[in-house]
Formats: structure tokens, C-alpha cells, sequence
């Protein structure tokens, strides 16, 4: 398990309650979950996302992420209708760990309220969070 | 009041490799290290080393103890071994339960026949006091002595086809030690002033007691020796294991592979029901033709007379998805009619499905493209007998999948392999 102070949380990405991250991408929102997540979670083995051009509400569960010992809800951090999901996923699961901002992102949304995306946890309110 | 939580000798070597920890059984225990999915498939092609002091052993010594053993666990110790259903001798270990008088599951256990009128009984983490205190209580004026070890002997096991032969670069005398050495047999003692020490030693000269037994469904030994050397036992074996690829394992790919291995985990897949109808019938002593009982034993009659008509049923997925197990999951039948629960839902990761037949990383027998993506499995209890190759579906309160009642899971384990093909 990392320490608080090995996870790595990129200062450009908002966080939310649930450990989901989202970030601005050209005009669309990615977003994925947090490096504190899939530490938690361990070997991601498959996710399960909806279709593309599906809406759904701001903490709205929009999909699931299976471990090898548990299946666990994601949330959508902001609203809005989903306009890409990482097909890589399907294949190579374990992206979510190795990568989890990266190769390992899950949906691009096409947000409904930008300030939705503001709203959301800054890294240092996040790392907060995580203190306890 | 406080719960303190209890540790095992190897507690601060799991910490500090980061290992993820949780609270099993009253005791702060490794989930995984770094990836429970390799955890897994290197038991599969290599070998795993598990703490596993947390378990509990008792032991039973004195004229009658054979006969309190008779009278407290499932299996007639008289006519357990081996097809022809031999006596149980010295140096073997057979599997078994200790019910109450409604034949419900008080915990699952292993005997072990050390020497004439000398026993030890392994059972779960936690569960020392309980079953001490079921023996102690069905004494019934035998002459026998009941003694809880808990926390007083270190336990480790090292797991895989590559087991031996790392364990033997341990070992003062492997070759006099692995021969004659079949599957549920055991040598050696972990008491150093016992007759039985100089059997099996590590090259450091400490006495273990070897068994060649585990959980994983797959070759390898479990070793009880004092808990002041388990650590180095522990280091050495990670180290003479190199070459092998060996790895430390938690108890999520410890997990993983038993549900793979068609076995039950105590409290979860047995427990406060009738001990009876389940995918482990050589657990009780049943007669040749499977229509009474061979001895009298606690909750025999009970069993018997049994009108908790529900059944226990090992099951495997179309694909690795599972479902959350437990109370608030359902079993469904094909007329879409609600008829158990779901005891245990793993995704074993070193199977998958191949034209509807099942294979392992290890199968020599894997059809070409074949890869192992996993499959999910477990066992389900429902108010029915369902038959082998019969479909329900499994459901949460999230999803619901389709799977086959089967009656094995992974192919192509390793556990009773001839010990001269592992050498």
C-alpha cells in the first residue's frame, strides 16, 4: 500500500469524494480514478463502461471497476454525456494501475455545467481528504 | 472494552514491504503485496510463500484421545485413508469438521495423528479457544488432554509445483525427508524434545513439523515451528527461491486459489447450517454406499434427521465478472425464482473458458490462442439439489450473471502429484 506521500496526484486533475479524478481535455472532461483508488483496489481485472453518447447526472454511478477480490461503483464527477471510452480497458485492465492517468483513463464527457469541474476537490483539498 | 488486534511474527516484514493489510480474523494480516493477479498465477508455475501464524492448533493427547477425536470430528479416524478407507496412522492428517449438536459447523479443521495417543488439530485463526472448549467440554471422563497453542506456534506455507525444490535448498537432509512423502502426510515436530524433531530439521538445525498439505489446491507443505523462527525461515525460503520466481502471497490470492480449488472457506461456505449436502462429502463418515453414517459422532443425529433441506453447490462463471457474495445476494433459477444465496464469488485468475470447457495456465492440454483471462467462481447454497452443467444466475444489487453448477474448477492442479515428479 503507498504512503500518503508516494501517491501521485497531478496538480492539474480535480478529485472527488469518491477518488474519481477529472480534467480538462480540449473540450471534453477525462476523467478515471485516483492513484489512491487503484492502490486500493490492487490488480484491476476488468471495467465495465457505458456507451458512448449515455448522460448522466454529477455522483451518479455510471459504471464498475472489478478487482480480483471485489467489484466497486464508479461515480461521474461532473455531468454530462459520455463522448469517449478508453477501448484500450477492455483488453488491458491493468492500465487503471500501471497508468492511472494516463493509459488507464476511462471516459471523456461532454460536461453539462462547466463549473461542475471547478467545484471539485483541488490536489491539496484532496490530499486532505486522505489525512483524514 | 478494546479490540486489540493481534499480529503475527511476520506482521512488521509485511508492513515494511507495503503489503496491503486488513483485519482477518482478529489479526492484521497481508491481503496482497504488489498484484494479487501474480500473486495467484505464480502458485500455478512457481511457488508462494503465505504467512499463515494467524491459524490456531490444539493439541489432544492421552490414551482416550483418539476416542474424543472420534466422538467431536466428522471423519472416522478409524476409516479415512485412501480409497480402501484405511485407519488414520501415524504421520498422516485428514480433513474434517467439529459440529454442534444441530450439526451446524463449529469450524473446519485437519487431524493430525503425531504419535500413539498424540494429536494435533489445525484449525482457523480465532478459533483455538472454541474448539479447545468443545473438546474439553465432551470429555466425557476420557483420559485425554486438551491444549490451545494459539499464538504460541509459528505457521508458514510455501505453495506451488516449484515448492519442493526450493524448500529443499533449506533443508539439512531433503532427500531422507521428501521420501515416502504423499499427499496429507506429514514428519518431524516443531517441540524440540520431541522424539519425532530430528525428522525433519532446517540446515540450521531448527526442527519443523513438514505436512504436505495447503490451500491452494496446488503442491506444497505447510511448516509449524516456533515463532521466533519464522522469520528467518521465511527469508531463506524467499531467497532460495529466487531462480524460481517465488513470491510472498496474501490472503487474496490465497483466496483466489482455494475458491479455484473447489474449498471452503470455514464461516463462509460452512457454518451455522447442517453440515451435509456440500461439495465436500469425504469430510464426513459416510458408508460405502453413502446411505448412513460408520461411527457415532457430535451432531450425527442431527444430520440425520435433517429437515434444513439446502444444498451446497461449487459453481463457475462464463467470465472473470463476479458478483458481491453474501446476504444480500440471490441465487435465480431458470423460471426466474429466487432459490439461495451466494456463499463465495472469487475470480480465480489463472483459468478461462474455451469453448465452453475450462482451462488453466497449466493445462498441457490448452486448445492453440488459448490465453487465461479468469473466471469467476465460488460456491452457492440453495433450497434444491441443482445438477452439474445446470445454469442459474447469480445477483447483487448490481448486476446479475449466468453461471454452471460444476463439480471442479481448475484443471490440472498439482496437489497430489507423485512427490518424484516435483523433485
Amino acid at each position: 500500500m503507498k504512503a500518503i506521500n508516494e501517491l501521485n496526484l497531478p496538480e492539474d486533475a480535480r478529485y472527488t469524494d469518491d477518488h474519481e479524478w477529472a480534467k480538462k481535455n480540449g473540450d471534453v472532461v477525462r476523467m478515471g480514478i485516483s492513484d489512491y483508488a487503484q492502490d486500493q483496489l490492487g490488480d484491476i481485472v476488468f471495467v465495465e463502461l457505458p456507451e458512448v453518447g449515455s448522460s448522466f447526472d454529477k455522483g451518479e454511478e455510471f459504471g464498475t471497476v472489478e478487482s480480483v477480490k471485489a467489484v466497486s461503483e464508479l461515480y461521474m464527477p461532473i455531468g454530462g454525456e459520455v463522448t469517449a471510452i478508453n477501448e484500450a480497458l477492455a483488453d488491458a485492465p491493468e492500465l487503471v494501475n500501471s497508468a492511472p492517468y494516463d493509459g488507464g483513463w476511462m471516459m471523456e464527457i461532454k460536461a453539462s455545467d462547466p463549473a461542475e469541474l471547478e467545484a471539485l476537490k483541488s490536489k491539496a483539498d484532496y490530499l486532505e481528504l486522505l489525512k483524514g | 472494552m478494546r479490540t486489540v488486534i493481534k499480529t503475527t511474527p511476520l506482521n512488521s516484514w509485511h508492513r515494511r514491504q507495503g503489503a496491503n493489510m486488513a483485519d482477518f480474523g482478529g489479526y492484521d494480516m497481508p491481503l496482497w503485496y504488489s498484484s494479487v493477479k501474480d500473486e495467484h498465477l505464480t502458485v500455478l508455475d512457481g511457488a508462494g510463500v503465505f504467512d499463515t501464524s494467524h491459524m490456531a492448533a490444539v493439541t489432544v493427547a492421552g490414551s482416550e484421545a483418539a476416542d474424543l477425536l472420534q466422538y467431536c470430528f466428522t471423519n472416522d479416524l478409524n476409516a479415512c485413508m485412501g480409497p480402501a478407507k484405511k485407519p488414520l496412522s501415524p504421520g498422516r492428517c485428514v480433513y474434517g469438521a467439529f459440529l454442534d449438536e444441530n450439526g451446524h459447523t463449529i469450524d473446519d479443521a485437519i487431524v493430525f495423528y503425531v504419535a500413539a495417543d498424540s494429536y494435533m488439530v489445525v484449525i482457523n485463526a480465532g478459533m483455538g479457544g472454541a474448539v479447545a472448549d468443545h473438546l474439553q467440554h465432551n470429555l466425557g471422563g476420557r483420559e485425554a488432554a486438551v491444549t490451545d497453542l494459539s499464538d504460541r506456534l509459528g505457521k508458514m506455507d510455501i505453495q506451488g509445483p516449484a515448492a519442493a525444490k526450493i524448500l529443499g535448498g533449506v533443508l539439512a537432509d531433503p532427500k531422507t525427508v521428501f521420501a515416502g512423502m504423499p499427499y496429507f502426510s506429514f514428519k518431524g515436530h516443531f517441540d524440540p524434545t520431541s522424539p519425532l524433531a530430528d525428522a525433519v530439521r532446517l540446515d540450521d538445525g531448527t526442527p519443523i513439523l513438514l505436512s504436505r498439505t495447503g490451500y491452494t489446491g496446488e503442491f506444497g507443505f505447510e511448516m509449524f515451528l516456533a515463532p521466533d523462527k519464522i522469520q528467518r525461515l521465511w527469508e531463506r525460503l524467499l531467497e532460495a527461491g529466487h531462480s524460481y520466481d517465488v513470491k510472498p502471497c496474501g490472503l487474496a490470492a490465497r483466496d483466489s486459489l482455494r475458491a479455484g480449488a473447489v474449498l471452503p472457506l470455514s464461516h463462509q461456505d460452512i457454518g451455522h447450517w447442517p453440515f451435509i449436502n456440500h461439495p465436500w462429502p469425504f469430510a464426513l463418515p459416510f458408508t460405502a454406499d453413502q446411505t448412513g453414517f460408520t461411527k457415532d459422532f457430535i451432531g450425527r443425529a442431527a444430520l440425520e434427521k435433517q429437515t434444513d433441506f439446502s444444498f451446497t453447490h461449487a459453481f463457475a462463471g462464463m467470465d472473470l465478472r463476479k458478483i458481491s457474495a453474501g446476504e444480500g445476494s440471490r441465487v435465480i433459477d431458470a423460471d426466474g425464482q429466487a432459490i439461495g444465496t451466494v456463499l463465495t464469488c472469487a475470480t480465480d485468475m489463472g483459468i478461462g473458458r474455451h469453448d465452453g470447457n475450462i482451462y488453466s495456465v497449466a493445462s498441457p492440454d490448452q486448445p492453440e490462442g488459448f490465453k487465461a483471462k479468469g473466471l469467476c467462481c465460488g460456491f452457492v447454497k440453495v433450497d434444491r439439489k441443482l445438477s452439474v452443467g445446470q445454469q442459474v444466475d447469480i445477483a447483487d444489487n448490481r448486476r446479475k450473471i449466468t453461471v454452471a453448477i460444476v463439480d471442479d474448477i481448475r484443471p490440472h492442479r498439482t496437489a497430489r502429484k507423485p512427490m518424484a515428479d516435483m523433485l
